[in-house]
C-alpha cells in the first residue's frame, strides 16, 4: 500500500536506532559519538537511540581500521542487524585506514568487508558532524526501505551467510573481539568466513 | 539534594543543545582542511614526504606536476603545513562534509612549472675563474 | 456486567484506544522530562509513534521449531496482559471494569514480567538468561513489598473487589500503602535506580538481545501498557471518589501524569543500583514499611 509506505519511510527517517561497533580504533571516534549523545549536541532531537543489541539497530556506526580480529565479528554484527539497514563509518580510519595505511595488522576500509553508506571524515570528527552523519545515513535508510531491499551482491551474500535465528552463544558473540578471533592474534593470512 | 538542584536549575534554565542543523563554530586554531595555493607551490612534494597519512600525492609530469589530497585520508595533524617552505598550504578552520563514496572528496591540482629564475648576471665563469671560491683566498 | 459495557470497557476506555495513546504519551512525557532535567532537548512529540511504526517495518526474524513458537507467544501475551490490566482499573464510578477482581488485577500486572523472564529464557542467548535471572531476582524482591502493601489495603476493607478499593476512606493506612507501591514502581517499570535488567551496555539489552523487528514493537508496547496499568493504580488508589464521569477521568488522567513526572525525576536522580544493592533496598528497608501496613490493616480488622 501506497499510504503504509509513505508513513513508513516518514517514521523510519525519524527513529534511527545505532549499533557502536570498535573494529580496533584509537577510541577517539567512539568518545565523540558518545559526546554526541550529550546535551550540547543531543542526538535524541533526532530520535537518535544507542541501543544495547544490534538485533534491534538499524543502522550501524563502526570506528576504527578493521584489524584482523575483528573481520569476523564486523561481518557477524552486521549480518545481525535486520530489516532496512545503513551503516556509517566514523573517522578516518574505517574509510581509508588514515594513518595506518599499509599496516600488516589491517584488513583494509571498511567497505572491502560491508557495504557502508555514508562516511564521517576527521580524526575525530566532531560530534556534530556525526549527528549531520546519522541524519544522512536515517535519510539513506528511509528511500532504502521504500524500495524492497536492492542489496549489493557482497551484501546478499553476508546475509544468506548470516547466523540462524536461534544461535548458541557464538552469534551474539560480543563484538570486542579478541576473544573471539578463532586464529591467533597476527594472523595476515585469509580467514576462512564461517558460515 | 544537590541532584535535585542542579536538575531543577536544569529545568528553569532551558536546554544547552543546538537545535539541528546549527553547528558549533570552530575555535581559531582548529586544524581542519588543508588549503593549496597552485600559485605559491614550488613543487619540491616535501608535504608528500611529511605527510602521516599519505593523503597528499605528488606526481611530476614534463613541465607541469600534479598535487593531490584526500581529506577523506588525512589525520588533520598539519606536518604539510609546517614543511611547506613556499606556504603554499594553510589549515583551514573548517570540519570536512560528510560523503557518499570513497575519494568523493578527493582535489587534484595540475600545475605547471615555473621556469626557473634567471640566474643575476654575474662575471662569465667560462672565462677563467675570476671569482675567488675559496673565502680567505687560498691559491 | 454485559458483554457490551465489558468490551467498551476492554476496548474503548480505560482500554485499548485509550490505553495505547496514552502509553505512548507516557513514555515521551518520561524521555522528555529526563532529557530536560539533563539539560538537553528530547525527542519529539511523536517519537514513540515513530518508533512503534518503524519497527512493525524491519523483517521478521525466521523462528523455527518450539523455542521459536515461545519467543513469538510472549511479546503477544505481554501486551495482552498489560492491556487487559489497564481495561480491569476501576477508573469510572459505575460498576468498576470487568468482571474481575484485584487477584485477577494484580496477576495481570506481573504477567509481562513473567514474559520477560520466560522470554530471555527461551532466547537461548546468555545475555539472555542472564538478564532474566536479573529480572527475576528484582522481581521477588519487590513484588513481596507490592503485594503486602496491595493485600493490607484490600484487607483493610474487607473485600478484594476493585470498586471498593477506588473508594477507600482516607486514612494513614492508604497513604502508607499508596508510598509503598511508588517505592516498588522503578523496579517494575525498569526505571533507574532499579533498572537492572535493561542494563545496555552491561548485558546488551537482557532478554531483549535477540527480538527484533513487530516482536520489538510489541514488547514496547507491553512496556507503554505497563506504565498506564501501574501509575493508573496508583492513581486510582490515591485520587478522591467522585461522582461525575468526566470528573473522575480527568482525575485519573492528572494523577497518572503526576506519577509519571515523579518517576521520570527518579529516574534522572539516581544511577542504576547493582544487583545485591536493589535486593538489600527492597528486602532491609522497605520491607517494614509494607509489614507495618499489613499489621496495622489486620489490627483495624480485629477491631472492628
Amino acid at each position: 500500500m501506497n499510504l503504509w509506505n509513505r508513513l513508513m519511510c516518514y517514521c523510519r527517517r525519524r527513529s534511527p536506532w545505532l549499533f557502536h561497533m570498535n573494529s580496533g580504533s584509537c577510541n577517539g571516534c567512539d568518545i565523540e559519538l558518545i559526546a554526541s549523545l550529550t546535551p550540547r549536541y543531543d542526538a535524541e532531537q533526532l530520535g537518535v537511540r544507542l541501543e544495547g543489541s544490534p538485533r534491534h539497530a538499524d543502522i550501524l556506526c563502526v570506528t576504527g581500521p578493521v584489524t584482523h580480529n575483528s573481520v569476523q565479528a564486523i561481518k557477524t554484527v552486521y549480518g545481525q542487524v535486520y530489516g532496512p539497514k545503513a551503516v556509517v563509518a566514523i573517522g578516518s580510519c574505517p574509510a581509508t585506514t588514515n594513518v595506518f595505511i599499509d599496516s600488516r595488522t589491517l584488513a583494509g576500509p571498511l567497505n572491502k568487508h560491508i557495504p557502508v553508506d555514508v562516511f564521517v571524515p576527521g580524526c575525530p570528527p566532531r560530534p556534530d558532524a556525526i549527528v549531520l552523519g546519522v541524519a544522512k545515513a536515517a535519510e539513506i535508510l528511509a528511500q532504502r526501505g521504500a524500495q524492497k531491499p536492492a542489496a549489493a551482491p557482497a551484501a546478499a551474500a553476508l546475509l544468506t551467510a548470516a547466523p540462524e535465528a536461534i544461535p548458541g552463544p557464538s552469534a551474539t558473540a560480543e563484538p570486542v573481539t579478541v576473544a573471539s578471533a578463532p586464529a591467533g592474534v597476527s594472523a595476515p593470512a585469509a580467514r576462512e568466513v564461517q558460515p | 539534594m544537590n541532584i535535585l538542584t542542579m536538575l531543577w536549575r536544569n529545568l528553569l534554565g532551558g536546554s544547552r543543545t543546538l537545535l539541528f542543523p546549527a553547528r558549533p563554530k570552530v575555535s581559531k586554531g582548529y586544524r581542519g582542511l588543508v588549503r593549496f595555493d597552485p600559485e605559491l607551490c614550488s613543487g619540491c612534494a616535501i608535504c608528500k614526504f611529511r605527510c602521516t597519512a599519505r593523503a597528499i600525492d605528488f606526481k611530476s609530469g614534463k613541465g607541469t606536476f600534479t598535487w593531490s589530497y584526500d581529506p577523506g585520508q588525512c589525520t588533520f595533524c598539519g606536518r604539510c603545513v609546517e614543511g611547506c617552505k613556499s606556504h603554499a598550504l594553510s589549515q583551514d578552520a573548517e570540519c570536512p562534509p560528510v560523503y557518499l563514496t570513497i575519494g568523493a572528496l578527493k582535489k587534484s591540482y595540475t600545475v605547471a612549472r615555473k621556469p626557473a629564475p634567471k640566474a643575476a648576471p654575474a662575471a662569465p665563469l667560462a672565462s677563467g675563474s675570476q671569482a675567488d671560491p675559496l673565502p680567505g683566498g687560498a691559491q | 456486567m454485559n458483554l457490551t459495557t465489558a468490551l467498551a470497557r476492554f476496548l474503548i476506555f480505560p482500554g485499548l484506544l485509550f490505553a495505547v495513546p496514552t502509553a505512548w504519551f507516557f513514555l515521551w512525557v518520561e524521555r522528555k522530562a529526563v532529557a530536560r532535567m539533563q539539560g538537553r532537548i528530547g525527542p519529539p512529540f511523536m517519537q514513540p509513534f515513530y518508533d512503534f511504526v518503524k519497527l512493525l517495518g524491519k523483517d521478521t526474524p525466521p523462528r523455527t521449531g518450539v523455542a521459536g513458537l515461545l519467543m513469538k507467544m510472549w511479546p503477544l501475551i505481554a501486551v495482552s496482559a498489560a492491556a487487559g490490566a489497564v481495561g480491569l482499573l476501576p477508573v469510572l464510578p459505575s460498576s468498576g471494569g470487568f468482571e474481575g477482581d484485584l487477584i485477577l488485577l494484580l496477576a495481570l500486572l506481573e504477567l509481562p514480567s513473567m514474559c520477560i523472564i520466560a522470554a530471555g529464557f527461551s532466547s537461548r542467548s546468555i545475555f539472555g538468561e542472564i538478564g532474566s535471572a536479573r529480572e527475576a531476582v528484582l522481581s521477588v524482591a519487590y513484588n513481596v513489598v507490592f503485594l503486602l502493601a496491595i493485600v493490607s489495603i484490600a484487607a483493610s476493607q474487607h473485600t478484594f473487589r476493585l470498586e471498593a478499593l477506588a473508594q477507600l476512606p482516607a486514612s494513614p493506612l492508604r497513604w502508607l500503602g499508596v508510598a509503598a507501591i511508588l517505592v516498588c514502581l522503578p523496579a517494575k517499570l525498569h526505571l533507574n535506580p532499579f533498572s537492572l535488567p535493561n542494563a545496555e551496555q552491561e548485558i546488551y539489552s537482557g532478554p531483549m538481545t535477540e527480538y527484533a523487528g513487530p516482536e520489538l514493537a510489541m514488547w514496547e508496547l507491553s512496556h507503554g501498557l505497563e506504565w498506564v496499568a501501574a501509575t493508573g493504580l496508583v492513581a486510582t488508589l490515591a485520587a478522591p471518589h467522585v461522582a461525575l464521569v468526566w470528573l473522575a477521568v480527568l482525575l485519573f488522567v492528572a494523577f497518572s501524569f503526576f506519577v509519571v513526572l515523579l518517576l521520570s525525576t527518579l529516574a534522572a536522580a539516581t544511577a542504576r543500583l547493582a544487583i545485591d544493592t536493589t535486593v538489600r533496598f527492597y528486602w532491609q528497608c522497605t520491607l517494614i514499611f509494607a509489614v507495618l501496613a499489613i499489621s496495622s490493616a489486620l489490627f483495624m480488622r480485629l477491631r472492628s
